[in-house]
């Protein structure tokens, strides 16, 4: 029986580009088999899977030159739609590749392509609502009630109810709470399932993956083989090109540069017993921490809502002091881009006080930041001397792309520009990051995370929207947990990203050091 | 006419009505078809009257025109009213300008009547089933109806932009200059999506010309079409007695 996907000498390239996106490279998937695609940002992982139905070139303009074939045929022998009664495909922007007008609808939609009879598409979509958790009633539910993370969860039922020979799956767990995430990644991967998938959140997925792929910053194969293999000969240098490791990997190696010798291990708890008694783990855990200065900015008894909204929180108490870095932390849907437009002092709380200057938001869709034609116009609109943009521009490492239109550069460049944008006049005490590592590879992330304690350092106080507790842990000295209309819990980072039964309750989870946490606590 | 009644005959009963309402220049019978409509909303669909009387506003808005027009410039605008008058004997003998501006109001309450008690997307599932609407047009209409919100989010996302660049509060209201500046980049946003959203569902199988088939097809029912003879028995019966009236 053929693969279900092989290819040779694949490479894909632009129009008008000088070089190809990605390839050309192999790749064969057998049956049953559950494969994970990792790479830098911008080495074409989502150019790859587009191309691997047909849809580049047939949908999206493209050269592709090599052989793909799919269960033994030719891909281009059928339409992309053709090929959905046997492959199916998990979107990155999934809440923007919806279908239906209700989720039944969404759900039925490939299936009624396929002409199925009604008895049974109906009997797969109530099959895929239950298996996706969602609740019966959700059916009728109209897509555009839904929140992103809800429309994510509609998606994987609709991959469920295709019941699909291959599911290719496009960073399925980026918007999703560590819950949602994590039930996600146990369906989509449940043993049996055919999958090839591209994902930079590598906890909730990597015990599930059978074969790792890693393709290099040039689009080709840098190594391939067992998850555990790949990262305990690679993991070095795999992170050094800034591609996702797991956590355990990245800390065995800071580890080794300390002296401390730990043998390769996937699992963060696996490292404990290795640890001498002298090991000084903050450096590698915690942020340096900043003296804090005079406050910034406080909310009083607030009431917050969405521009022409209802009110979604109610009796919030918060401040933040200069220098300081707070992590907001909530399931989907717990209002905390709503207080982000509050605390920055956009919108008026309904009830109660806010005091303090005004603050800047970097939203997460960094776009809508941009209104000139190149990144170095961009800084001259936003009041940086023509004399110091390139300056600031090489600050953010964004020196290259100076005269680039912003729209066309990559997902970790537009924040970073965002970023630049929001940080280079100084004029913001108060600066607020929605989901600021959404969709980088590792160094995207690093440059992040070194810029928010830069300007913790400068005394901006910063608040840090995030899913990501290992994240929030390496760079926040504070964290606040919004769930059910209102702050659950405040305080020290270190001590509510390990508050495992807290987090839980709200569909959350604890940090993946927290094990680490625990051992640096020992009496 | 309840809210259970098939899209179809519903969207065809309103046409109808809001035919006969434009070429019936009767007062009477523009009250009548309002205070209908408005009944069967506000009795049959519990629509709050707070509800209906804001629907009405534009519709209010836009009927004081002629009203203003036909009394302030009765000589000028002649024309419009005459042509309106000679469509049949108005009955009583008020304004043009109040059946003109009644008319306009009862036009808005069945268009909103069906508006409101009709789901859009059994609408465009009723309009593939029995009508063939072709497939990619009907998935497009309701793609359409999932921009709107979204846009309205984009909008809201792009103001609170363009007010932190400019060091200042979000205003309640955007200024048109503000939602001139606006246009592109909501534009590029709806291409985009519209992009994304057909490269989906093409991937998903949808092809054109292809025969698909329906998890719920909304089957017309003989209860459907007794409600629409129904519907157009009243509209006889009431033009009957006004024209004996």
């Amino acid at each position: 029986m053929p693969d279900p996907l092989h290819g040779e000498g694949v490479a894909i390239r632009y129009p008008f580009a000088a070089t190809d996106a990605v390839g050309p490279l192999s790749l064969h998937i057998a049956r049953g088999e559950r494969v994970l695609l990792l790479g830098p940002s911008g080495c074409g992982k989502s150019t790859l899977l587009h191309s691997l139905t047909g849809l580049i070139p047939q949908a999206i303009p493209a050269e592709r030159r090599g052989t793909l074939r799919l269960f033994g045929q030719e891909v281009q022998t059928r339409s992309p739609a053709d090929w959905a009664d046997r492959v199916a495909i998990l979107f990155q922007d999934a809440d923007q590749t919806l279908a239906g007008f209700t989720v039944a609808d969404e759900l039925a939609f490939a299936l009624e392509n396929r002409s199925l009879p009604p008895d049974l598409i109906a009997a797969r979509v109530t099959q895929a609502i239950g298996r996706a958790g969602l609740a019966p009633d959700w059916a009728t539910r109209r897509i555009a009630t839904l929140s992103g993370g809800q429309k994510q969860r509609v998606a994987l039922a609709a991959v469920l109810a295709q019941d699909a020979d291959l599911v290719i799956a496009d960073e399925p767990t980026a918007s999703l709470a560590p819950a949602a995430a994590q039930m996600m990644a146990d369906l989509l991967l449940a043993p049996g399932q055919t999958i090839l998938i591209v994902d930079h959140r590598l906890g909730p997925i990597l015990h599930h993956i059978d074969r790792v792929i890693v393709l290099g910053a040039n689009g080709q194969v840098l190594v391939s083989g067992p998850p555990a293999e790949v990262f305990a000969q690679q993991g070095d240098r795999l992170t050094q090109m800034g591609i996702w490791t797991p956590l355990a990997t990245r800390l065995r190696l800071a580890l080794a540069r300390q002296g401390i010798p730990v043998p390769p291990v996937t699992a963060v708890s696996d490292i404990l017993p290795h640890l001498p008694p002298s090991a000084d783990l903050a450096p590698l855990l915690l942020p340096r921490p900043v003296p804090p200065g005079p406050e910034v900015v406080r909310l009083q008894d607030a009431a917050c809502a969405p521009p022409f909204g209802p009110t979604v929180l109610r009796g919030i108490s918060i401040a933040l002091r200069g220098g300081e870095v707070l992590g907001l932390l909530g399931p989907n849907g717990a209002g905390k881009s709503t207080l982000a437009t509050c605390l920055s002092g956009l919108l008026p709380p309904r009830e109660g006080v806010r005091t303090g200057p005004a603050g800047a938001i970097a939203f997460q869709n960094p776009e809508s930041h941009f209104r000139a034609d190149t990144a170095l116009a961009e800084l001259t609109a936003a009041g940086v001397a023509p004399d110091k943009a390139a300056g600031v521009l090489a600050e953010w490492g964004l020196s290259q792309v100076a005269q680039q239109h912003p729209f066309t550069l990559s997902i970790g460049q537009k924040r970073r520009l965002a970023l630049a944008l929001l940080t280079a006049t100084d004029r913001w005490p108060l600066l607020i990051l929605d989901e600021p590592t959404s969709g980088l590879d590792h160094a995207g992330a690093e440059t992040i995370a070194r810029h928010i304690r830069r300007l913790a350092a400068k005394g901006t106080a910063l608040v840090v929207i995030t899913h990501d507790a290992d994240f929030a842990l390496s760079v926040c000295d504070r964290v606040a947990l919004l769930a059910e209309g209102a702050i659950q819990a405040d305080g020290p980072a270190p001590g509510i990203l390990r508050g495992s039964a807290l987090l839980h309750r709200f569909g959350l989870a604890p940090a993946e050091a927290a094990p680490l946490l625990d051992w640096m606590d020992r009496p | 006419m309840r809210p259970t009644l098939h899209p179809l005959p519903k969207l065809a009963l309103c046409l109808i009505w809001i035919g006969a309402s434009v070429l019936v220049f009767d007062l009477r019978f523009q009250l009548l078809t309002w205070a209908l409509a408005a009944l069967l909303l506000w009795r049959g669909a519990r629509v709050p009257l707070w509800k209906l009387l804001a629907l009405s506003v534009p519709f209010a808005l836009f009927g004081f025109g002629f009203l203003i027009t036909s009394l302030l410039f009765n000589a000028e605008s002649g024309f419009a009213v005459q042509m309106a008058r000679e469509q049949g004997a108005v009955q009583p003998d008020v304004s043009p300008g109040l059946v003109l501006f009644f008319r306009t109001l009862a036009c808005g309450m069945v268009s909103a009547l069906f508006a409101l008690t009709t789901d859009p997307g059994q609408l465009v599932r009723a309009l593939m089933t029995h009508l063939r609407l072709p497939a990619p047009f009907g998935f497009a209409l309701m793609q359409a109806m999932h921009l709107v919100p979204d846009l309205g989010r984009e909008l809201q996302t792009l103001r609170m932009a363009r007010a932190i660049q400019q060091g200042r509060p979000l205003r309640r209201l955007p200024r048109p200059t503000e939602l001139m500046a606006l246009t592109i980049p909501l534009l590029a946003f709806a291409i985009r999506r519209a992009g994304r959203a057909a490269i989906a569902m093409e991937a998903k199988g949808l092809r054109p010309g292809h025969p698909r088939s329906q998890m719920h097809s909304l089957p017309l029912r003989t209860t459907d079409l007794i409600l629409f003879g129904l519907g157009l028995a009243v509209l006889a019966a009431v033009l009957l007695l006004l024209r004996q009236g």
